[in-house]
């Protein structure tokens, strides 16, 4: 029983994780946006980064 | 992020591992790319020139007549004469040309450029096998376990991003269809596993993580639905044992039953889409078999990760909801409060990208930086992190007829999809 309710409350913890992972996401996804349309990174930009 | 023990600092060497990782995949994945098109354009040329006996053209001239050409097609474009826009000609360097016009032979390291594209060796082919591999002989040191982990979900910015490629109509157009196969097969499933698994008396918090894995969304679903059931940690592991375990499976294989079956890009994507369970590998799987097969399979799985609440409250209302009617006790569902908590929030990022592509922020380089170009460079890390985690150990997890149960039901459902969406056709699955 005490094995469930830790168990119980390791998921709920994992879960709020996975909330505060989708906010670093949308974080990081809208700089890439912003520097995109403020023309930091052009079409230019991905290549360079190869040989 | 999942956990503040020793700090951000855990996840660095691992996150850098990935990095690293990734961009030694783009850049193979650029150079067999290039290599195939310097084939197709060596094998132009030959075809042109070689068998009629003709000399060939100096490399000057050469470039000037695929110039001329190119300006031609624009010219007949711009009339109105032509619809597709042509795309600039992809020349030989003169390096490459004047061996080519001399031996008369293709360079083999454009043939082996040709062969691995042929093969769908690609970055994600190399990131998930390359990860696989050293996983599970060589071995991940823990020192880069925390960060391989946290880099997984480095995938859900790529989904975002990719929404600056559609238009509302085309997220509707597919979007009918997705919801059809997200409530026939994904819901079906999960009540198949549900029902099956009282029928063959197995305990319900293994069952209901299992239902809800192996139904909509893998390892998510079966984190929000761990606690309405009260699974033990041994269900929890059974049953992810068995999400991953047949997601690898199909991750593999798929993309290579897909080319059997002759399916058409947006077929597949409509088809991982609907059978792989987990996120990053259908994702992997439908970027592996091409960008119109992930621009279709990314819209069914927003639909379907969209759907988690709805399986939260179903698996309420079946294993509590029924069971304390049954006793005679009253219990309730706060719906409201479910879908608050289990609503994926990255989903809110990909319609904003679908708004602003909509209203014409984006032009069509910003389209290719991020629908392209940055996408690659998420989906590499994030398949990194992906190949990295499959370890066969994890995957032994699974067993017993809870597994036998959730592996019937999900190869079923794979069944089942792949001749539906090739039935529904090509067509109503593209989305341009």
């Amino acid at each position: 029983m005490a094995e469930t309710k830790e168990f119980e409350e390791k998921s709920k913890k994992v879960f709020s994780a996975e909330r505060k992972e989708d906010i670093w996401v949308l974080v990081l996804a809208a700089i890439t946006v912003i520097l995109g349309l403020a023309g930091v990174i052009t079409p230019k930009t991905f290549p360079s980064l190869f040989f | 992020m999942t956990d503040t023990n020793g700090g951000i600092m855990k996840y660095i060497p691992g996150l850098i591992l990935c990095m690293i990782l990734g961009w030694l995949a783009l850049q193979w994945d650029q150079s067999i790319h290039k290599w195939q098109k310097d084939y197709q354009e060596s094998e132009k040329i030959l075809k042109a020139y070689s068998h009629e006996g003709q000399p060939f053209l100096s490399f000057a001239e050469y470039t000037a007549k695929s110039e001329e050409k190119y300006k031609e097609k624009l010219a007949a474009f711009d009339r109105g004469e032509t619809k597709e826009k042509p795309k600039k000609p992809h020349l030989l360097k003169e390096k490459d040309y004047v061996p080519l016009a001399t031996t008369r032979e293709i360079s083999s390291k454009f043939s082996f450029g040709e062969r691995m594209i042929q093969f769908q060796l690609t970055y994600v082919a190399v990131l998930l096998l390359g990860g696989m591999i050293i996983r599970n002989t060589i071995g991940l040191p823990k020192l880069f376990q925390p960060g391989a982990v946290l880099a997984r979900p480095i995938i859900k910015p790529g989904i975002i991003l990719l929404g600056g490629y559609y238009l509302w109509s085309n997220l509707l157009k597919v979007g009918v269809f997705a919801l059809l196969l997200v409530l026939v097969f994904i819901l079906g499933t999960t009540v198949l596993v549900a029902v099956l698994g009282r029928r063959m008396k197995q305990e319900d918090g293994l069952m209901g993580v299992m239902a809800a894995g192996t139904g909509i969304c893998g390892v998510s679903a079966a984190v929000a639905v761990a606690p309405v059931v009260n699974a033990k940690p041994r269900d929890f592991f059974y049953a992810v044992g068995t999400i991953l375990l047949f997601g690898t499976v199909a991750l593999f294989t798929f993309p290579y039953i897909g080319k059997a079956l002759g399916m058409s890009e947006p077929v597949f994507g409509a088809w991982v889409g609907t059978a792989i369970l987990n996120t990053a590998q259908l994702v992997a799987a439908a970027t592996w078999y091409g960008h119109d097969s992930l621009l279709t399979a990314n819209i069914i799985n927003i639909v379907r990760v969209g759907f988690i609440p709805v399986v939260v409250i179903f698996c309420i209302w079946f294993y509590v909801i029924k069971q304390a009617t049954a006793e005679g006790k009253h219990e309730k569902i706060n719906t409201w409060q479910v879908i608050k908590e289990k609503f994926p929030l990255f989903i809110i990022g990909f319609f904003a990208m679908v708004t602003l592509n909509e209203i014409g922020v984006f032009t069509e380089d910003h389209r290719t930086i991020f629908g392209k170009q940055f996408l690659q460079i998420f989906f590499a890390v994030g398949f990194a992190g992906v190949g990295l985690n499959i370890a066969f150990d994890d995957l032994k997890k699974a067993g017993g007829k809870a597994f036998v149960i959730g592996f019937i039901a999900a190869t079923l459902k794979a069944v089942l999809s792949a001749i539906v969406v090739i039935l529904i056709g090509t067509e109503a699955f593209r989305v341009k």
